[in-house]
């Protein structure tokens, strides 16, 4: 399978299943494309002779295993139904009320409630008792917001610690927050014990006020803003995001990312809102077009900022070509119910964080020790290798079959991908590719 | 090559070693609604 595409000046072609990239004319790049969509080569308005230079080229790179390779086969699991990674719900509670939260204002349809310490050391038990042989394990510790439970959050880590030394283990802590209650004292535990840290943050200052309002109703950025910056300033570059998210409200979100780098973030994740049609905020059908455009004066925006020396990172266009993961990680994506599962703060265990609350798709208790292995069979086994769309979409190795969360949430199917996140994806990784070649080329 | 210059060769390794599970879940690093899998590092790779 092949996808052809322009970026800024240039023609580019994936081959899907080698992950080769080819910069090419634009005479090259209307051959493959009419081989693409399986129209004549006589159709082209270009010399025999021409075409069939670039046929030969094209024939070169197939034999080199280059161009239309062939479907490839993963190799079978080495470690069976094992969860490595897990998301700790330390608060069902928050000191904001973000207008498009997914988690109801931090209470995820249920109580406000803090993770007590007993349910947090149970979900660690449980998760060194399912990693199996696996080494590296993650432990995100999320919310609503953590920070309020943050005797908890440090008895956790001190308990993940001793876990680690007993059973040959190494817990990589991430902690996602909304920064308000970062001082001096927690800045720097986080950056002595944490992975990685995702900081959220919308980008301008009134986009970030109008819709992270504290609970009394004011805007939240003053707040926030000068922590998040003193922790990454303290952090080095250890790993980290600033991370926001986009409504229907900030379309042009490229002048978000601009007021981050203004602020001095160089490490910047920025995400579409993930709402039901009827919301308010939600990103609709007709938004998608305007979005697509967006991406691409993004990829020109960080293009030009590092031209000029001043480089910065957005997540979705960062791409590891050479050392990037391996095919079985590509089919088997981000591991949600399978290798991945989300805790409550009553210690009921979900597929991922996204379904927290959702009763339905409970798989046990890290208390009781219960495990719906059945359930864990059905995420195993929804993969791009299974899902029709998925399988057939140029863009599989690079998204690996999407958000099962927004899967069901869209369309009632963790099977059936949320069309508008396979176009923001397909898009995304368009640019991550140009960007590749238009840095190697420069 | 006079038209097509390869910018990236073959890299999807589908080899029998590969396939460890020793990488990153890919929703625990920045995003937590959607689903890049091909930033991610493998861990072989950055040892």
């Amino acid at each position: 399978m092949i996808h052809a595409f322009r970026f800024q000046n240039y023609y580019l072609a994936l081959d899907v299943e080698s992950g080769a990239v080819h910069s090419m004319d634009e005479q090259a790049y209307e051959v493959v494309r009419a081989l693409e969509e399986g129209r004549p080569l006589e159709s082209l308005p270009y010399p025999k002779e021409e075409v069939g230079e670039i046929v030969a080229e094209l024939n070169s790179l197939h034999d080199a295993g280059a161009f239309e390779a062939e479907e490839l086969v993963p190799p079978e699991g080495t470690g069976g139904q094992v969860i490595k990674a897990m998301c700790m719900h330390m608060a069902h509670d928050c000191n904001l009320r973000c207008k498009y939260c997914f988690a109801d204002t931090g209470e995820f349809h249920g109580a406000r409630m803090l993770m007590p310490e007993k349910v947090a050391y149970a979900a660690l038990d449980f998760l060194i008792a399912h990693s199996g042989k696996r080494h590296n394990l993650e432990v995100d510790l999320f919310g609503g917001e953590p920070l309020m439970n943050w005797d908890v959050v440090k008895k956790t880590v001190a308990y993940g610690r001793e876990l680690e030394k007993k059973h040959d283990k190494r817990i990589n802590f991430t902690i996602t927050t909304n920064c308000v209650a970062l001082d001096d004292e927690k800045i720097d535990f986080i950056n002595r014990e944490m992975h990685n840290v995702v900081l959220s943050l919308d980008g301008r200052r009134e986009i970030h006020d109008a819709l992270r309002p504290t609970a009394n109703g004011k805007g939240s950025f003053d707040l926030i803003a000068p922590r998040a910056q003193e922790l990454v300033r303290r952090r080095g570059d250890k790993e980290h995001y600033v991370r926001g998210t986009f409504t229907n409200r900030n379309l042009d979100f490229t002048n978000d990312v601009k007021a981050l780098r203004e602020m001095g973030f160089e490490q910047i994740s920025l995400e579409p809102v993930v709402l039901p049609d009827e919301s308010p905020y939600a990103i609709r059908a007709e938004h998608v077009e305007t979005v697509l455009a967006e991406y691409d004066k993004l990829a020109s925006f960080l293009l030009s900022e590092r031209k000029a020396g001043r480089w910065f990172n957005f997540f979705h266009f960062m791409v590891d070509l050479a050392g990037g993961p391996c095919l079985k990680k590509r089919v088997s994506g981000c591991g949600a119910g399978a290798e991945y599962v989300a805790v409550s703060p009553d210690g009921d265990i979900f597929p991922c964080h996204q379904f927290v609350g959702e009763a339905e798709w409970k798989m046990g208790s890290v208390l009781s020790g219960e495990f719906n292995t059945g359930m864990q069979q059905d995420f195993l086994s929804c993969n791009i290798l299974t899902k029709p769309e998925c399988r057939a979409c140029w863009a599989k190795y690079f998204c690996s079959g999407g958000c099962a969360a927004n899967a069901w949430k869209y369309n009632g199917d963790i099977r059936k991908p949320y069309r508008a996140t396979c176009e923001f994806e397909k898009k995304r990784t368009e640019c991550a590719l140009g960007i590749f070649a238009a840095e190697r080329e420069s | 090559m006079k038209h097509i210059k390869t910018i990236q060769q073959p890299c999807i390794n589908a080899s029998a070693h590969t396939g460890c599970g020793e990488c990153q879940a890919s929703c625990q690093s920045a995003c937590k609604t959607s689903c890049t899998v091909a930033n991610q590092k493998c861990q072989k790779e950055s040892k």
